[in-house]
């Protein structure tokens, strides 16, 4: 029997069919199994209809895309198929639910229908039919059926025995029916040693990293691809003495949060596009008062409502730019959902110790699907909260009006807590003296805004960007969720023979300029970047010459690139 | 005991005449009346004429933007439910562009106060009709008269669960700091609407409008149908406590043993991550 180094798999549906749960339980059981997974979903904006899939893909080794092509696809219904069955592999199997069995060869793969739902009838659990296509599954590709045991007696067990029972059932049915009439195509998905990794979101690795930061305070309002971060949240902050807020709105959501702020709590708030343009005054006000407040931007496309459940990177230019005025502010984008989790406990430290509104950019792909992640470092991020001083210490300025914008050397100013005596001060978002109140003085104003735009010059994660292979002379340039797909084309490429460097920007602000140069400047550049206006090749281009070396690949159609598609491209460019 | 000259801030803007000056006095007077020492209280306010009472007086404070002091005022008190939070603003603020978080301040009910500094006009911006401005009101902006009816911010906060409904006069100082006093004194959000007349811009709610039309409210009224048919009856020209309920704060309701201020420094509790990192596995 042909032994798999990998499976990609795809199931699909109307959407309330339970695709995403079925998706969940195959991906999470090779997990277990000891598979690095990745995941895709694809969904629509409404609740119940629509054609919706998921995709994943389990490899030996760990990866951050998906993949393009498909070994196994089980079809809940024929759009399914017709959607989907280009993706399929020469020598892929369809299965589709029907009326009756048939099997047959198409085009390019083997198509085998059964009537599932007949069958979970007759087992006594009609909802059961996807169970039994997952046994079809697990079937094809020799996984042991106890390893789906396992998962549903955990999945149900509020459940009892009887629905335990049935799923048990209906996952020996496919079993039996691969064993009945599709022997001939079974293989065997090899053995894997099983090591300690985790199943993971971007939205839970941001928020798990918030968390794990001493962030005890969310405000937010529900927004497709962000609401799982204030879900996540919502469930964990209690158990250590905080709170999510589900506000009124997106203006209320960081405006909240900034109270909190201010009032001394590591406060953050989550939304997508549409909720950033409306925070974007009140982004302005962190700024101008120099609150610490962490602001996560999930992107999915635009502008306005655009296409709410699909992915895209088109938020760049309103993250770095976005208000009215010129602010302080710092915008990371993780490039992994590893990185997720970092960056969000940097972006506190950050936040706190410049004083100033910290941007984590996150996007549909890298939000909403799960893949394998090492164990958390616990030791990588310390928490420090920067220049926030005691009581005894805000005594000693001996100040009836406490300065907390006064001019420091570093452009950072001590900051002390309400209900702290001796600090007694007013924050405003009029441009103010060091004593915080009203000033127009125009001397006042420019050495104000100088110490704010200048006090995050030195600003820095700890990795600020990625680079492999930095001394080629191609180097292909993403942020966020390309990552994944940047690096398999590199490998195709490296396979011809052919050597590209590959660097993944983290902190688009302040963007580490001189850091990037020698990686850059020289080089052929190709920026690879689901937007219009290739937004992070332009700010590149703002900071570096590169104007005549460097081009783009862009996508903006809703789903995120493919391998095939980057790496024909940039073959032409290159 | 903290003073009056404690509670002193930056010199004022305000027009000689304006309103807003007893109120500032009224606040500042309630809060020594009740011990509070300036530290110990933070006023958040919107923009506006009357939003420069976070600046004017000397207590932790936030001039947010315009028409956001109630929320960023809860985000306080959510943060550190110990500060005595009052949020304040003008009728543009809190009834205009700020009217959707007045709505959902009262019916979540933390325990705040919120200080309408009610002129019926926008005063910073040089006259032009407020939310609150009467019907045919003429202005900059609505030359014909004003064919808008003016918000009943009492009434809103009554229909929508506010558990204190309050309205004083900036003209009758004695009993505007008692109001004030009880409004602070209450256990969940406070309303507290107060006619202070702006004497540049407004030339139909002056002092002597109010001293001759306001009605005296004794006592809150038993149920909320009254207390809104009491408003109703005097076309909003009430003084007093209108409504007031005993109900459990949104903290208390929450039942959290808050610690929402407790940040470690220094490496992450490895215990914590490791107990959480398991529902990812």
């Amino acid at each position: 029997m042909q032994v798999l180094e990998s499976i990609e798999w795809k199931v699909g549906g109307q959407q309330g069919e339970g695709v995403d749960s079925t998706g969940e339980i195959f991906t999470k059981t090779l997990f277990r199994y000891g598979y690095s997974v990745t995941t895709y979903k694809q969904f629509m904006s409404r609740i119940k209809g629509g054609h919706t899939n998921f995709k994943m893909r389990a490899t030996k080794k760990r990866t951050r895309y998906a993949g393009d092509m498909l070994d196994i696809l089980l079809c809940l219904d024929k759009e399914t198929l017709e959607v989907n069955k280009h993706e399929l592999r020469n020598g892929g199997i369809a299965i589709l639910e029907d009326k009756e069995i048939h099997i047959g060869e198409q085009e390019h793969f083997l198509l085998a229908a059964f009537p599932l739902k007949q069958y979970a009838t007759e087992l006594g659990n009609p909802l059961a039919k996807n169970m039994i296509a997952l046994g079809i599954s697990g079937a094809l590709i020799s996984l042991p059926k106890e390893e789906f045991f396992t998962f549903i007696e955990e999945q149900f067990a509020k459940k009892g025995d009887e629905v335990i029972n049935s799923n048990k059932a209906a996952v020996e049915k496919g079993y039996a029916l691969v064993d009945e009439y599709l022997s001939d195509y079974v293989k065997v998905l090899d053995k894997i040693e099983k090591t300690d990794r985790l199943y993971i979101s971007g939205n839970e690795a941001t928020a798990f990293g918030s968390f794990m930061a001493g962030c005890r305070y969310l405000s937010a309002y529900p927004i497709t691809p962000a609401s799982e971060i204030m879900e996540w949240m919502a469930a964990q902050l209690p158990k250590v003495g905080g709170t999510v807020m589900q506000v009124e709105d997106e203006i209320a959501g960081i405006t909240f949060a900034l109270g909190a702020a201010y009032a001394g709590a590591r406060a953050m708030t989550s939304t997508s596009g549409p909720g950033l343009s409306l925070k974007t005054e009140a982004l302005g006000l962190a700024g101008i008062s120099e609150t610490p407040i962490v602001i996560v931007n999930s992107q999915r496309g635009g502008p306005s409502t655009g296409l709410p459940t699909k992915h895209e990177q088109s938020d760049l230019q309103h993250m770095l730019w976005g208000a009215h005025g010129e602010i302080p502010r710092i915008v990371l984008y993780p490039s992994s959902i590893e990185d997720a989790f970092y960056i969000a406990a940097e972006a506190f430290n950050l936040a706190e110790t410049y004083q100033c509104p910290v941007i984590i950019a996150l996007d549909l792909a890298l939000s909403m699907n799960r893949t394998t992640v090492p164990p958390i470092d616990a030791k990588r991020v310390k928490v420090t909260r920067g220049k926030l001083i005691s009581e005894e210490e805000a005594k000693a300025y001996g100040e009836f009006i406490f300065h907390r914008y006064r001019f420091t050397e570093d452009g950072i100013s001590p900051r002390v807590l309400p209900g702290t005596e001796g600090g007694v001060h007013t924050a405003s978002s009029n441009e103010h003296g060091e004593n915080g109140y009203i000033t127009e003085d125009p001397a006042i104003r420019s050495r104000m805004m100088q110490k704010r735009m200048e006090k995050i010059k030195t600003a820095s994660l700890q990795n600020p960007f990625y680079v492999e292979n930095g001394d080629a002379d191609v180097i292909l340039v993403g942020m966020g969720s390309t990552r994944g797909i940047i690096e398999e084309v590199a490998e195709l490429l490296a396979k011809e023979g052919v050597r590209v460097g590959q660097l993944f920007i983290q902190q688009l602000h302040p963007l580490p300029v001189d850091k990037l140069e020698p990686y850059l400047v020289g080089k052929k550049v190709i920026s690879i970047e689901n937007n219009y206006n290739s937004q992070l090749l332009n700010w590149i281009k703002q900071h570096l010459p590169i104007h005549k070396s460097a081009q783009s690949i862009t996508q903006y159609d809703g789903n995120p690139f493919t391998v095939s598609r980057v790496y024909k491209e940039v073959k032409e460019l290159i | 005991m903290a003073t009056l000259k404690d509670y002193r801030g930056d010199l004022s803007t305000w027009c000689p005449g304006c309103g807003h000056f007893s109120v500032m006095a009224g606040i500042q007077k309630a809060l020594i009346n009740l011990g509070y020492e300036p530290h110990e209280v933070a006023i958040i306010t919107g923009i506006g004429c009357s939003s420069k009472l976070s600046e004017y007086t000397r207590t932790y404070g936030f001039h947010t933007i315009h028409g956001r002091s109630l929320p960023v005022a809860q985000g306080v008190k959510m943060a550190n439910p110990n500060l005595k939070v009052i949020a304040a603003g003008g009728d543009g603020d809190g009834y205009g562009i700020g009217l959707g978080h007045f709505v959902h301040a009262v019916r979540r009910n933390i325990d705040m106060t919120y200080v309408a500094m009610d002129n019926n006009i926008y005063g910073l911006t040089k006259g032009q009709t407020s939310p609150r401005s009467a019907h045919n009101f003429v202005t900059k902006t609505t030359l014909k008269g004003n064919k808008e009816y003016p918000v009943d911010p009492l009434s809103t906060a009554i229909a929508n669960g506010g558990t204190f409904v309050a309205q004083a006069f900036s003209g009758d100082i004695k009993t505007m700091t008692e109001i004030l006093e009880k409004a602070l004194q209450h256990k969940g959000f406070a309303l507290v609407n107060i006619f202070s007349p702006c004497v540049t811009y407004n030339k139909v709610n002056t002092y002597d409008y109010y001293k001759d039309n306001l009605v005296n409210i004794d006592a809150p009224l038993a149920t909320r149908e009254e207390a809104i048919k009491v408003v109703k009856e005097h076309d909003g020209l009430v003084q007093g406590v209108i409504y007031q309920e005993e109900r459990d704060d949104f903290q208390t309701k929450l039942g959290i043993d808050w610690k929402i201020l407790d940040v470690k420094t220094g490496e992450m509790d490895e215990a914590l991550l490791r107990q959480t990192e398991a529902m990812f596995k």
